[in-house]
């Protein structure tokens, strides 16, 4: 008996020995090798469309360069798998992910920093697209190859039926979606729609994300620059106060928001659109495919932003190509980066149907007409080049949005929330954010 | 058994100088012989769990040593994991909410197991028997616990739809209540998703709930009955009494199961609204998966892990000395 003890904790202490020896220093500089295959991971559904793309792409610079490019598409846990490889010392040379991953991948350090003069079209990156690529030191670790702006997307059949104009101002904007709220505009007899689609789960931050075209169109911000690297939240800002109550209005007031969107993410919010529950709603190009099939081309119609208080700045998002730390191929890692936002490489990633790489081109000499001769494309590569603005690249955004995003949800909730108070707690709870990744500017 | 039999046999057979064997306090020696005689070598059983002890070294142990160093570390793979003492610890406990999280899952484990508890005990009783077709019924009823919990929580969410034309809106505007906005409205978002959780328990807790009721003596019944016990006091006075030990095994599960939910509410609000449903492992969730901070993450978990560990033993311990 004594001893099947002693044997048990020889068991639990060998498993604690095992598991102390996990981890050493960080990789060292690999020996170069130009003629090894560079390992690319793009964050999109493994067998669907996406990696179509990235193949497509991969095999474009194969032929334009003569390195060998290994696509691996990954989409659920694609940060954990990468941890798991850095966990390894052998991460992928190149990595295709979202905009925002830049913070938490540097201050991880597994990127290199980018050489733009071996970029060779760096000069024709639109502004905010370079911009975004920085870290909060300046210094370039990610360069975008695809861009997305968001814009309005109108019931086209609702609008004439209730004989409305196009809305030009946020007025405007709020009047069409009550409109469609109250008017019954699918002349059913019931009062069933809504005017506005909006996925404000807290979930992955949605509330806040899809916020931000309302809150930038109106002057406020989630946090503002203070200087040298260092930020201070803005939230209670006369501008931000006043976008956050124009937009809870919308909701509690006029109830022209779709019932049940605080526990609503993207997936079930797009129904109610396609499904004619929903009027209105503000989102990227790449559900255009998707509502075409579903609602139909004819039924709804592709709007800029009409313009708020300040601007119709509208919230710019995409991937970006990073070059990943310890790579043996690091000149490989650079033609490719050149070849992803060359103007070959850009209207290799947009061409075809549904198997594209890049949404709108950050490149400025590409004209996206050219390539897709759908007009309504145009309005988002307008939309971007004009009034796209990236989230800030501070080392963790999601904090942020994730805080943002839960305040947000509750004053959508609640309507009987004090928008002044929840504000106040929400700048405090930023400010802590600064503080904890040491970008305060206090 | 036969085996067992045979060997002292063959042991006094093989030892003819050791008559002694058999009688009590005979040379100890012989006496240890004896036992490894019939138990085999000290390793033996060792060597038949192995195979899953490997599996649980593998994918357990060392998985949950990881996670307790981790939570002193800042997790940083590439770069080397830091040590940062209890800073994580603090940080778990510091953020805003933990400790309404807690409260919230305390509430929630609370509801769901009293909840799943009741009705599975009320499932039981009408559900007991050898008749075929209830076997059946039965099986019908079980079908929430087969069920994945993603398709059950989208199945709540279409019925719990805020408009009065919702499935379970339309129910409650029949006797002139609702609309409710259920888990979009802050004051009932609990509650629905506890009656989600209680719908999905129930049935688990009815199976074992029927188990434990084949082993209550029927004479009891029947003598209950013969003194005149109402069919109500039967259940109070013979039936429940009798599944005590089921009752504390169930309570046991059903709190750990509760302390650790996570899907459903994950799947139907996230924590919102105005993080009305925020639990310990939604917290922890987006603490350190979606925010990437493994160490803060693992640091809440292991607190989970200590509060279910201690609840576990405290039971555990009520239970012996009731027992005595």
């Amino acid at each position: 008996m004594q001893r099947s003890r002693w044997v048990g904790a020889g068991v639990l202490a060998s498993a604690l020995v095992l598991t102390s020896c996990s981890s050493g220093p960080a990789g060292v500089d690999a020996k170069q090798n130009k003629k090894a295959t560079l390992e690319l991971w793009t964050r999109t559904t493994p067998g669907g469309p996406g990696e179509q793309g990235a193949v497509k792409l991969a095999a474009a610079f194969q032929k334009a360069t003569g390195y060998k490019v290994k696509v691996t598409a990954i989409f659920d846990d694609f940060e954990t798998k990468l941890q798991q490889r850095a966990a390894q010392k052998k991460l992928p040379d190149i990595v295709m992910n979202d905009v925002t991953q830049l913070g938490a991948m540097h201050s991880q350090g597994l990127l290199r920093e980018i050489d733009l003069d071996k970029v060779e079209d760096s000069d024709q990156i639109t502004a905010q697209g370079l911009d975004s690529g920085k870290s909060v030191d300046g210094k370039q670790y990610g360069l975008p190859y695809s861009a997305q702006a968001s814009a309005l997307l109108i019931r086209k059949d609702w609008r004439q039926k209730l004989k409305l104009d196009v809305p030009e101002t946020w007025d405007d904007f709020a009047a069409m979606a009550k409109a469609f709220t109250t008017r019954d505009p699918d002349g059913d007899g019931k009062k069933d729609t809504a005017g506005l689609a909006a996925p404000l789960s807290t979930k992955r931050g949605y509330a806040s994300w899809y916020f931000s075209s309302f809150l930038w169109a109106a002057g406020g911000d989630f946090i503002t620059e203070a200087g040298k690297g260092t930020y201070k939240p803005a939230m209670t800002s006369k501008a931000s106060a006043e976008a956050v109550q124009w937009f809870r209005d919308l909701g509690c007031k006029d109830k022209a928001v779709q019932p049940g969107a605080v526990t609503m993410d993207t997936p079930p919010t797009n129904e109610t659109f396609e499904s004619g529950k929903t009027g209105m709603f503000v989102v990227g190009p790449y559900l255009l495919p998707r509502f075409d099939e579903t609602l139909g081309k004819d039924k709804y119609e592709v709007v800029p932003m009409p313009k708020g208080p300040k601007d119709s700045t509208v919230l710019a998002e995409g991937g970006s190509v990073y070059l990943m730390a310890g790579s043996d191929n690091r000149a490989g890692q650079d033609a490719f980066a050149s070849f992803a936002v060359s103007a070959e490489g850009q209207k290799t990633g947009m061409e075809g149907d549904t198997a594209y790489t890049v949404q709108l081109p950050v490149n400025k000499s590409v004209d996206i007409s050219q390539v897709r001769p759908d007009p309504r494309w145009k309005t988002y590569a307008q939309a971007y080049q004009d009034s796209g603005r990236y989230a800030p690249s501070i080392p963790n955004w999601t904090p942020v949005r994730q805080a943002t995003a839960d305040t947000l949800n509750a004053l959508m909730a609640d309507c009987g929330l004090d928008t002044g108070t929840k504000l106040r707690e929400l700048d405090k709870q930023l400010a802590s954010i600064l503080e904890e990744q040491g970008i305060s500017a206090s | 058994m036969s085996l067992d039999q045979a060997e002292p046999a063959a042991a006094s057979a093989a030892a003819p100088g050791v008559p002694g064997v058999r009688k009590p306090g005979g040379g100890a020696a012989a006496g240890r012989r004896r036992r490894d005689r019939r138990s085999g070598r000290w390793w033996t059983p060792w060597l038949f769990l192995a195979p899953a002890l490997i599996l649980f070294l593998y994918f357990k142990f060392i998985p949950m040593a990881n996670a307790l160093t981790m939570s002193f570390q800042d997790v940083q793979p590439y770069l080397g994991n830091r040590w940062v003492g209890t800073d994580n610890y603090a940080t778990v406990l510091g953020s805003t909410g933990f400790r309404e999280a807690t409260w919230h899952t305390v509430v929630l484990a609370a509801g769901q197991t009293a909840g799943s508890m009741a009705l599975g005990l009320a499932l039981a009783l009408l559900m007991e028997g050898q008749s075929r077709r209830l076997g059946f019924v039965r099986s019908a009823a079980f079908l929430p616990v087969v069920v994945p919990i993603a398709v059950v929580a989208e199945l709540w969410r279409v019925m719990y739809h805020p408009t009065g034309d919702g499935m379970l809106n339309s129910l409650l505007g029949l006797v002139g209540w609702g609309p409710s906005g259920f888990i979009n409205d802050p004051d009932t978002s609990m509650a629905s998703i506890m009656l989600t959780g209680i719908w999905r328990g129930a049935p688990y807790d009815m199976m074992i709930f029927l188990a434990g009721l084949t082993s209550v003596d029927r004479g009891l019944y029947e003598a209950a009955k013969v003194d005149g016990a109402s069919r109500w006091q039967r259940v109070w006075h013979v039936t429940v009494p009798g599944l005590r030990s089921v009752f504390s095994i169930l309570f046991i599960l059903a709190a750990i199961r509760g302390l650790r939910v996570f899907t459903e509410v994950f799947l139907l609000t996230n924590g919102g609204p105005d993080g009305s449903t925020e639990v310990v492992m939604t917290l922890i969730y987006k603490l350190g998966l979606e925010q990437n901070r493994l160490g803060v993450g693992a640091a809440g978990a292991v607190l989970l892990f200590v509060a279910t560990l201690i609840l576990t033993v405290v039971v555990q311990l009520l239970r012996r000395r009731e027992s005595k």
